[in-house]
């Protein structure tokens, strides 16, 4: 049987075992996104790539091995590029996860979390159904322009989110929430004058005010 | 009837398509071999002469490939039938390829026993009975354009160059495309004439094994970009043991500017529908497919003549010249997607699926059509192992580089010249190609750079003109020999845009099977763009850099892999011209329109009006002088009158210059 070895630990497969079945043998944690086994052969979303030693890339979900092989799975530029692709993948994703039925609890959420991409607003993790939504009880929470990070436990406690862990940078997720804000009846400088608390010394709190800005003067003409 | 050279000559010849002969084709030439008769040997001999002179001892050639069609040689076809029965010239009227030279398109070819044959570049109809009848009637060669001989027999001989003495045919090596204008490419017995079919009949003769070994000891390596070793891939199919076994001919050409794939499939199509069959032979398959480009369609129905050509003589189908094997090729159009030119992608869409590229391994020789062993080469490789087996492995191995051999087919397109598809060994110099095959500039203006390979290929500046061109030394400077288009670009060029063009073609060409191709490109091409309006920053120059790398290094198939390369290439070799549009927001080309404004000479306007008139947002006015000026505020940059001043007093100036609102 083939041995294959991914990030220093040795496994000993089948033949025709994916490297990615070979990790989870191994304990190795791959991130991985579109392979669903018997339905889709997976190598789309390109997120499980692993390296050779010759520093080729090969999707772990669908090459087979044969025979002894070595792969890296974990490694600093791999990674890197990882979270260059997956932030490639969000770009074009909708992150209205307050919106959604799934409420954030899906793995582009999860995945994000893992690499470390920003932009998914903490909100995202929210556990309580949308009928539960403080903004629609009218209690302003920030939860729609904060950073996911944290385990959100005072919004499942039923307190409203102060922004604690920082403000979503990305320009096109914050526009649509100031648009949601608005359409929900909340004022756009009374959500900025509530961030004050926390984020007025972050110089990411700028790029914040200068959206909220264009959304409240779009507002008015 | 006339007699061809393909029918029996006598009642002695054994020789049908059910029973064939496996001398068959070395009989045509040099035959009879069975027998001895000086009457069949004079036939042959009598009908090749028709074939060089035509059946009334006159000739007349005019060329029918898409490149001439589309610059007007069906109505000079036209006009050469009125004019032959007009002026009662006995001469044939037939059809040929093309030679690769299309600046001299459309052209004519008169050939006439005792006289020179004669080539009349940039022929209009209504030139046609002039040149008839000076040709044929008067024996005056002085108006023709290149001679292919001399023979004393005509006069004006020594006004007119030979073909052979010119530069861009001299310093030509002509081995794959030595048919292309020469023979009529829908006539197989032509074929045969020129020497074909000898490659098959030979490998015929050996076995598959030796076949293999010549085209291995030929060095021959894919012309379709990657250059993997032809025969190394023939071996790895024949070796497995899953059957039955598939060859594939890649006649997907979509490269903007390439079109010598093209050219060789409409100028000899037999050669490919040859060299397939032998690859056939070679790997043990009996079925075989090209896959033709729908957008060409000339290029589709030539394929399919010569296969039902070679079908009618027996030269496809069961038991091919007597040597038990069976094979049947079926010409097969593309929908038109650039990826279909990817070969997994191109079994998909054999198979009937979308043209989806899928991850290799398994390698399609290994697994490919229908999950058989299966290879696919590229047409050009085709000819190549065709015109091999024929001439013998030594030949081809002549020319080239050390680690790459024989020649290949280039076309030069852009800022020339002569624009065309030159054949030159490999390793010779891009300078070579682009200046004294094509001529450079035609307007003495300097060479900026050379996009060589296509969109998936690189700029290379012109300082590195002097670089061979082989796969391995420009990758090196970060471009790619691709499939063989070069194009031109002059001063007049903006690098930025030059990559915008050709990330537009790739991100509308992204199959959108994985995320780094279909969403990488597409926000590359929004920075670029970003870049060209003048709003570009100095971090957005670092965000392309590192999304051109992750796309590169993450894509699932070659058109991701290779799409950043002409971002990559220019950000090596023009950053400067980068940082002009973002630092300065200056286009040093003067090309990007959110960067340029016009300006009218008013001491030199004429007051003619044109510009005011072809203005679309009427931002040009009459002022007090009579004169003209243009509103900055309302000019949308389009550039229309700039076109349309008779007298050229309009300039462009950089959009800041004029001060205002825009800077």
């Amino acid at each position: 049987m083939p041995k294959v070895k991914i990030d220093g630990r040795v496994v000993e497969v089948e033949p025709g075992t994916t490297v990615l079945a070979a990790a989870e043998k191994a304990g190795v944690r791959i991130p991985r996104l579109c392979v669903v086994p018997g339905l889709y052969e997976g190598s789309s979303c390109r997120v499980c790539l692993v390296k050779t030693p010759a520093g080729r890339l090969f999707p772990a979900c669908n090459y087979r091995v044969y025979r002894d092989e070595e792969f890296v799975a974990t490694s600093p530029d791999l990674w890197e590029m990882r979270r260059v692709n997956f932030e490639l993948l969000l770009a074009f994703h909708r992150i209205e996860c307050w919106q959604c039925e799934r409420k954030g609890a899906c793995s582009l959420v999860s995945l994000a979390k893992e690499l470390g991409v920003e932009g998914i607003p903490v909100c995202s993790e929210c556990p309580l159904p949308p009928s539960e939504c403080l903004l629609r009880r009218g209690i302003l929470c920030l939860g729609m322009i904060t950073l996911a990070g944290c385990e959100a436990e005072c919004v499942a406690g039923g307190g409203e989110c102060w922004g604690c862990r920082g403000p979503i940078t990305r320009a096109d997720v914050l526009e649509r929430a100031f648009k949601r804000y608005s359409e929900l009846g909340f004022d756009v400088t009374s959500v900025v004058s509530k961030a004050e608390i926390f984020w007025n010394s972050l110089d990411s709190f700028g790029v914040v005010k200068s959206v909220a800005g264009r959304a409240s003067g779009g507002g008015r003409g | 009837m006339t007699w061809t050279l393909l029918d029996r000559c006598c009642d002695r010849c054994t020789h049908s398509v059910e029973n064939p002969c496996k001398d068959y084709v070395e009989c045509r030439l040099n035959g009879p071999l069975c027998h001895e008769d000086e009457r069949c040997r004079e036939l042959r001999r009598r009908r090749l002469e028709e074939l060089a002179y035509g059946e009334k001892g006159a000739k007349i050639k005019v060329p029918m490939a898409s490149c001439t069609l589309a610059m007007g040689s069906e109505a000079v076809y036209n006009a050469v039938l009125e004019a032959v029965e007009k002026l009662g010239v006995e001469a044939t009227v037939t059809i040929s390829g093309c030679y690769g030279m299309d600046f001299i398109d459309p052209w004519v070819e008169f050939s006439a026993k005792g006289m020179p044959t004669a080539i009349y570049a940039r022929v209009r109809p209504a030139d046609v009975p002039k040149l008839i009848e000076s040709y044929f009637i008067k024996r005056d060669v002085s108006g023709a354009f290149a001679l292919k001989e001399r023979t004393g027999g005509a006069l004006g001989e020594e006004k007119v160059p030979l073909l052979s003495e010119l530069d861009f045919w001299r310093k030509q090596y002509k081995w794959v495309s030595r048919n292309c204008g020469v023979v009529n490419p829908e006539s197989l017995e032509e074929y045969v004439a020129s020497g074909g079919y000898r490659g098959l009949s030979k490998a015929l003769k050996v076995g598959p094994e030796r076949v293999i070994d010549e085209i291995q000891k030929s060095g021959l390596r894919g012309r379709g970009g990657a250059g993997f070793p032809t025969g190394l891939k023939w071996k790895l199919a024949r070796q497995q043991p899953a059957t039955p076994k598939y060859v594939i001919a890649n006649a997907d050409e979509g490269d903007p500017g390439a079109f010598m794939n093209r050219l060789l499939a409409e100028s000899d199509p037999f050669r490919i529908v040859e060299g397939l069959t032998i690859a056939g032979y070679a790997v043990g398959a009996s079925q075989g497919f090209i896959f033709v480009r729908a957008e060409k369609p000339m290029m589709a129905k030539r394929l399919r003549r010569a296969v039902e050509e070679a079908r009618k003589y027996g030269l496809l189908g069961r038991n091919i010249l007597g040597s038990g094997f069976d094979f049947d090729i079926e010409v097969i159009l593309s929908a038109g997607a650039f990826v279909c030119g990817e070969e997994t992608a191109m079994i998909a869409a054999i198979e009937g699926k979308r043209a989806w590229p899928r991850q290799r391994p398994p390698y399609p020789a290994e697994k490919g059509l229908w999950g058989k062993p299966t290879i696919v080469n590229n047409v050009e490789t085709l000819a190549h192992a065709a015109t091999i087996m024929a001439e013998g492995a030594e030949k081809f191995a002549a020319v080239g580089t050390e680690r790459t051999k024989g020649t290949k087919m280039f076309c030069v397109t852009g800022n020339v010249k002569r624009v065309g598809a030159y054949e030159v060994p490999i390793g010779v110099s891009v300078r070579y190609l682009v200046e004294e095959l094509a001529g450079g500039p035609p307007d003495g203006s300097k060479i900026k750079a050379v996009q060589i390979g296509g969109p998936s290929g690189g700029c290379i500046p012109a300082a590195l003109l002097d670089l061979p061109i082989d796969y391995e030394t420009l990758q090196g400077a970060g471009a790619i020999m691709g499939s063989g288009g070069i194009v031109v670009m002059t001063e007049d060029t903006c690098m930025v845009d030059a990559a915008k063009f050709f990330l537009t073609f790739t991100s509308a060409e992204s199959c959108g099977k994985c995320v780094p191709c279909r969403v990488g490109l597409r926000t590359m091409w929004n920075i670029l763009d970003k870049i060209t309006r003048g709003e570009g920053t100095e971090e957005d120059l670092h965000t392309l850099r590192q999304m051109a790398e992750t796309v590169r290094s993450f894509s699932l198939c070659a058109l991701g892999g290779t799409a950043p390369n002409p971002v990559l290439s220019t950000l090596r070799h023009f950053v400067d011209e980068y940082m002009a549009h973002i630092r300065d927001k200056v286009c040093p080309a003067m090309v990007c329109r959110a960067l340029i404004a016009y300006r009218i000479d008013e001491e030199r306007c004429i007051a003619c009006g044109q510009c005011a008139m072809n203005c679309p947002v009427s931002a040009i006015s009459r002022v007090e002088s009579g004169k003209y000026r243009i509103d900055k505020e309302k000019c949308i940059s389009c550039g229309i009158c700039f076109a349309v001043c008779p007298v050229k007093v309009i300039t462009k100036v950089p959009r800041g210059s004029l001060g205002g609102g825009h800077a």
